[in-house]
């Protein structure tokens, strides 16, 4: 079973009396252990596609499944608790609430979901991220890519079985940037999740075992 | 509560400025209610101090206690298990250059309504009298010679009671003889029978009968009736109450703006899957513990003002009613943050995250 499914997939905006279709027909599935690259031009559908799969947003039509369970029938209350359980959002932005500390922002987790990664695994992943030394920082005190890798710990923190990036690396220089793709194919890869990067960085390509091209709302298969 | 005391913990400054402007408010509120509670006790206390249950006047006075005037043998106790004559007349005393407003009180000294002698003796002739203490702090002192204004009689104050204040004046306690010679001068021995009112102790008051010519009022009715009191009380009071409603609305608008500054946090938060339910709490144990503190450190700084105030400032702290005020204090600020809750549940994650 797929980790990620969307079925018949579309999203109209509606302005006026005009209509908009950002997300045309779309069928996509990512299975365990999967890196997915998708990219297209800025206004291209990307983040649309990207909300979707994410239940930040109902489509217009067709069903998004996570795990099995059709986000598009449950209340938001519940979508809410599926997304704290199975997804991990690393944004552009990064996530991080800025009057909180490293490690607090685990423990915020920790509030409202149990079963979060324990103790060891928590350290060895800071360890991997290299963030060991920054646990009492504010977001503040961090460098762009330290936010982000602060960001990749906390979307992995919760142990979902997706991960979906939004342009992950734009504040990075090249080597930032990569490095911050070594990371997602290494927890994608290791612990047989789903990662999905939003990207209209090309350079990044390599790292993804698919890629998906989307062009004025339509989503293709490139490689 | 961990999302908002993090918060605070290190957004010091900005929560500080909150708390002392709710500490400003909760001391505003306390300081008042010890006002009101310190001016409601200058016009009673003399009347606590009966322990009665009514008061009979004339059915003409209007529950005004100086125009009441009546002979004793209109009333014969009838159905009250104590009573105690009173008469009552207001007059200027000078003693040197001490001057001040007395309520003159003429009492049988075998009667409930005789005060406690804190300094001095017990008044035993007709013109002595016992003084409320608070003359001592104006200058009076046990053995003066009192002259009062436009009437030819001196009293000597013989001795000294506490907590007898009536309508703000202090309580100069004599005998009837020395309250009808005041009051009548050469008339007194025609008028030795007139008094203002009856004080009355009974199990109901129910059980008590007057004539047409007399009403028994309930102790609390004649002290809502003195002049002044419930105007005075009400205004207080209504000052009070909307300083409840000011904390409300700054908190309110305090924790708003707060929270539209922290709108991209909190969608963040949301788009995690983090509920409304606990985004909402943290607002809401936030502004408890605002509110607390605000109030906790206003509370200290009342009863450390009330350390230094003067004798003359009429202020008298009820830790009863500086509790309620405390509690509601609390509660009001708690129902001002419902306006950000309410801005909480309607963010749009996707929009705050720029989707």
């Amino acid at each position: 079973m797929a980790l990620l499914e969307l079925k018949d997939v579309n999203k109209v905006f509606k302005s006026g009396k005009s209509e908009i279709e950002a997300l045309k027909s779309t069928n996509f599935k990512a299975e365990a252990g999967e890196l997915i690259a998708v990219i297209g031009p800025s206004g291209s559908g990307k983040s649309t596609f990207l909300t979707i799969a994410g239940g930040l947003q109902t489509p217009s039509n067709g069903d998004v499944l996570i795990n099995g369970n059709n986000l598009i029938e449950l209340k938001e209350k519940k979508r809410a608790s599926l997304r704290l359980k199975e997804i991990g959002f690393v944004l552009q932005s990064s996530n991080l609430v800025p009057f909180l500390t490293v490690q607090q922002q685990m423990k915020l987790l920790d509030k409202v979901k149990k079963d979060n990664l324990r103790e060891e695994q928590l350290e060895q992943m800071y360890e991997s991220l290299g963030i060991g030394e920054l646990l009492n920082s504010f977001p503040s005190d961090l460098s762009g890519g330290q936010r982000q890798r602060v960001a990749i710990a906390k979307a992995l923190y919760t142990d979902p079985s997706i991960i979906l990036a939004d342009e992950p690396t734009a504040s990075l220089d090249s080597d930032r940037a990569f490095e911050v793709m070594d990371m997602l194919k290494a927890a994608t890869k290791q612990n047989k999740k789903t990662t999905i990067v939003v990207t209209h960085d090309t350079r990044l390509i390599d790292y993804c075992d698919k890629v998906y091209k989307i062009t004025d709302g339509k989503l293709k298969l490139e490689a | 509560m961990f999302l908002a005391w993090n918060e605070m913990k290190n957004n010091k400054l900005r929560f500080t400025l909150i708390i002392g402007v709710l500490t400003l408010v909760s001391y505003l509120v306390f300081f008042l209610s010890g006002l009101a509670n310190g001016l409601e006790n200058l016009n009673k206390e003399a009347v606590d101090k009966w322990e009665a249950e009514g008061v009979i006047l004339t059915d003409e006075s209007d529950i005004n206690l100086p125009q009441s005037s009546f002979e004793r043998d209109e009333y014969d106790g009838d159905g009250a298990s104590e009573t105690a004559v009173l008469g009552q007349f207001n007059s200027i005393a000078t003693s040197g250059e001490n001057k001040a407003n007395v309520a003159i009180f003429g009492i049988e000294e075998d009667e409930f309504i005789m005060p406690d002698v804190t300094e001095g003796e017990s008044f035993s002739e007709t013109g002595e009298v016992i003084a409320d203490d608070s003359l001592k702090d104006e200058g009076f002192k046990v053995g003066d010679e009192l002259e009062l204004s436009s009437i030819d009689e001196t009293l000597t104050i013989v001795g000294f009671t506490e907590d007898a204040k009536f309508n703000a004046a202090p309580v100069l306690y004599g005998t009837l003889e020395t309250y009808q010679k005041v009051r009548y001068g050469d008339a007194a021995e025609a008028n030795e029978d007139l008094i203002n009112a009856y004080i009355v102790r009974a199990d109901n008051l129910d059980d008590i009968s007057v004539d047409d010519s007399l009403q028994l009022v309930s102790t609390q009715s004649f002290i809502e009736n003195m002049p002044g009191y419930t105007e005075q009380n009400l205004t207080l009071t209504l000052m009070i109450y909307f300083l409840f409603i000011v904390s409300a609305v700054i908190l309110a608008i305090f924790l708003y703006v707060l929270t539209i500054q922290k709108i991209s946090i909190f969608g963040v938060m949301k788009a995690q899957g983090i509920s409304n339910r606990y985004l909402s709490n943290s607002v809401i144990a936030q502004t408890f513990l605002l509110a607390l503190f605000g109030v906790i450190v206003g509370f200290g700084l009342t009863i450390l003002t009330g350390l230094f105030l003067p004798a003359a400032v009429p202020v008298a702290f009820n830790y009863a009613d500086m509790a309620l005020y405390a509690a509601i204090l609390v509660v009001v600020s708690v129902l001002g943050a419902l306006f950000s809750v309410q801005t909480i549940v309607k963010i749009d994650p996707l929009k705050a995250i720029g989707g």
